[in-house]
């Protein structure tokens, strides 16, 4: 709200760093975009040499009662306009948005077949190697099971796309407690989508603290393996408490002086946490590589952005995607995990956009 | 390519006329006073990405793309502490940063030097605005020049409340988490005073001791309640040993790191040393608060926001759609994230309108019927946590 003319002269000053204009000459010049002292609510009790100018500003401010009462309702009138077309504009959007994502789902369909998503992420110039997905449970009796066919249908996805290394965000850590049903659930989405055990990837499945489940019975299997991490919002700010309780105890048996504790220390400390523990049978550790503690991108299923508890530790240069209030703007509660939107994120992430017509 | 400059000069001179900047900015005012009527986000965050981008893309020097950014920034203050945002945190310098060119580190250094000692120049117009400006990040490793530039202008508003600009200087999120976990640690690992011990309501080794009496069917010798625990604990000093020394194992396998650190052992000051002969001399050591304490709001209280409102918000320009290290800790559940398409110096009202209505348009809604859609699912969830939290710092307060 600077005027230009004001602008060039403030430019030249700071070309000059600073040494052309002197404070006082500055001061003038912000001066009348400077707000009424008298408009700032009063916190601080000024000391007794502003009593008088408190008086005054009194004063006037109660000179202008009717105006600043039509100030305020004028503001409020705008307010309430604002919203209002601020929210048609929503809606178009949304209602724009859901038959786009409609089409999209006709056009892009996986009919449960791998070729067809491997086709679909065929063009694109990077993958994550680690993908990181947050959703929500559902208020519904049956949220659980849904929940479980969403990560069944993800981890199905993400296996034929041909990312090795899937981590779900579940904020209550629900999953966490039926990891072995979960596990059945996906083996039996795997084999719908791949067919006969030996070509469906081997699964492994685990989450922190709790050991690896891992179905050895089709170890023979000619397509890489899915790695899936559960995560819960406990794995995040919990887990750097708990790393800090366990420092301050060493640090009080005189064990560790605070200075030793670094970036490096808490990084190491962290990662361990979602890494892969180590497996006994060496066959299977040759082909199950540590997993990336870091996530390459991180899909959110969800009207807008928001990270629910995710573990700020690792999310440092993780690529964010949320695909939108669009599907049903109107059913509430999460979003669906739909194909399109999973796809959507992918392409992002690659930096393409996606057509209609394969 | 000629029309569209002259196309963009005749738009400028057009802008720039004293009507139509008149109408702009009654229009922009009327627009803040607008937002200021509903609910606004009391914390928000931005990242100013695309300083260089708009400088290439521009045909004008870095340093130059900086100052405009920092015009942006200016633009963007205005608007948010019109419409009523308390605290402002900005990202202005990662310690990654010092790895780009020496040339631009510098003209960025100097520009913080210049405008913080400007700022410095204008102690009464801040002072009468209210305005406190705190510089959270790696202060150590600024030139002392800057850094007394840094100092002047933070000491100057320090006694200021209300409006706080948070400007992140030399700062990385992770940088910024391995501080708080040190500062905490280095809290509850400085010794209580003894006269403390009475605040302990109850202590462990006294409970077992009093059940080992019962079991065996006699009356502990000494008959000191919960004030006493010191002496308690030098008499149940050897029922209490194998319990304890078991926990020493634990951590000792719970963490490779324990027998390097052993090594510094040497360096560490006399507090250590004389935690080691009250150690020798208690078994346990009731001189210390109880880890156990230690909760998320002990270790965001050590944080370098410690004392601002939650982030309700973070901004990111230019099309990045990272956090890149910043308020990795303090995006907490509700935080909306938002990256926009628009270089930094680009930014104006008109980018952040539209995310500042959805925010109030989420946030009332949610306010008016919490079932209905836009509204967190975790919200109630966060209420009772944040209870447990309160309820967990009320007991650190009683355990200290």
């Amino acid at each position: 709200m600077v005027s230009q003319q004001e602008r060039d002269i403030l430019r030249a000053e700071i070309r000059s760093r600073g040494n052309k204009l002197s404070a006082a000459d500055r001061e003038n010049l912000i001066k009348p975009y400077l707000p009424d002292p008298s408009d700032l609510p009063q916190t601080r009790p000024r000391a007794s040499t502003a009593t008088s100018a408190t008086g005054s500003r009194r004063q006037k401010a109660r000179k202008t009662p009717i105006r600043t009462f039509i100030k305020s309702q004028i503001h409020r009138l705008t307010y309430a306009l604002t919203h209002i077309i601020f929210g048609i504009i929503v809606r178009l959007l949304q209602a724009y948005h859901a038959v786009v994502e409609r089409i999209f789902a006709i056009v892009y369909h996986h009919h449960r077949t791998p070729e067809l998503i491997r086709k679909d992420v065929r063009g694109l110039k990077r993958l994550p190697q680690h993908l990181s997905i947050i959703l929500s449970l559902r208020t519904e009796d049956d949220a659980l099971a849904v929940l479980m066919d969403e990560v069944a249908e993800l981890a199905a996805w993400s296996a034929c796309a041909g990312i090795p290394q899937l981590s779900i965000y579940e904020k209550t850590g629900a999953l966490k407690s039926c990891i072995p049903a979960l596990h059945q659930i996906i083996n039996t989405k795997l084999a719908s989508y791949f067919g006969s055990p030996s070509q469906q990837p081997n699964l492994q499945l685990f989450a922190p603290h709790h050991p690896v489940f891992v179905d050895t019975s089709n170890s023979k299997s000619e397509v890489p393996p899915l790695t899936l991490l559960l995560l819960s919002s406990t794995d995040g700010r919990e887990t750097l408490v708990d790393l800090t309780k366990t420092l301050a105890e060493m640090s009080q048996n005189g064990k560790l002086s605070p200075e030793d504790i670094t970036p490096e220390l808490v990084d190491a400390e962290i990662s361990e946490i979602t890494s892969q523990p180590l497996q006994l049978d060496t066959a299977d550790r040759s082909m199950a590589d540590i997993i990336k503690p870091e996530p390459d991108l991180l899909l959110i299923f969800g009207a807008f952005l928001k990270l629910d508890g995710y573990p700020p530790w690792q999310i440092r240069l993780t690529e964010m995607y949320c695909t939108g209030d669009r599907s049903h703007g109107l059913t509430g509660y999460g979003e669906a995990v739909e194909y399109q939107g999973f796809m959507r994120g992918l392409w992002h992430y690659a930096g393409a956009q996606m057509r209609f017509g394969r | 390519m000629a029309g569209s400059m002259h196309l963009s000069r005749l738009r400028n001179w057009f802008l720039a006329s004293p009507p139509i900047e008149f109408a702009i900015s009654n229009l922009k005012e009327l627009l803040v006073g607008a937002l200021r009527q509903g609910p606004i986000p009391q914390h928000v965050a931005f990242v100013m990405d695309g300083n260089r981008r708009f400088a290439r893309s521009h045909g004008i020097e870095t340093v130059e793309g900086h100052n405009l950014g920092f015009e942006a920034l200016a633009r963007i203050l205005e608007v948010c502490y019109k419409s009523g945002v308390k605290v402002v945190t900005i990202y202005a310098f990662s310690i990654e940063n010092f790895k780009r060119s020496k040339f631009e580190v510098d003209a960025l250094m100097d520009m913080a030097k210049v405008k913080l000692s400007q700022m410095a120049q204008h102690g009464d117009l801040l002072d009468r605005y209210g305005a406190r400006v705190r510089v959270l990040g790696r202060l150590d490793l600024l030139k002392p020049d800057v850094l007394a530039a840094v100092n002047k202008a933070v000491d100057l508003t320090s006694r200021n409340g209300d409006r706080v600009l948070n400007i992140c200087f030399p700062y990385t999120s992770r940088d910024e988490i391995t501080g708080a976990i040190r500062d905490t640690v280095d809290d509850y690992s400085t010794p209580l005073q003894t006269n403390g011990s009475a605040r302990t309501p109850f202590s462990e080794s006294h409970i077992a001791h009093n059940i080992r009496a019962q079991n065996l069917g006699t009356r502990p010798q000494d008959s000191n309640s919960d004030s006493g625990s010191t002496s308690a604990e030098s008499s149940g000093h050897e029922d209490d040993s194998p319990q304890n020394e078991h926990r020493h194992r634990v951590y000792e396998s719970g963490s490779s790191f324990s027998s390097s650190t052993t090594l510094h052992l040497g360096q560490q000051d006399g507090q250590h040393q004389k935690n080691g002969a009250h150690e020798s001399l208690n078994g346990d050591k009731p001189t210390f608060m109880s880890p156990e304490n230690i909760s998320r709001q002990t270790l965001s209280d050590h944080m370098l926001t410690k004392g601002t409102p939650p982030l309700d918000m973070l901004v990111r320009t230019s099309g990045v759609e990272r956090l890149s290290d910043f308020m990795l800790w303090q995006c907490h559940e509700n935080t909306e994230v938002v990256f926009l398409d628009v270089l930094w110096p680009e930014f104006d009202l008109w980018h952040f309108l539209p995310v500042l209505l959805g925010w109030q348009r989420r946030i009332s809604k949610s306010r008016q019927n919490p079932d209905a859609e836009g509204n967190f699912a975790g919200d109630s969830a966060e209420s009772s946590e944040e209870d447990i939290d309160t309820l967990a710092r009320q007991g650190k307060v009683k355990a200290i």
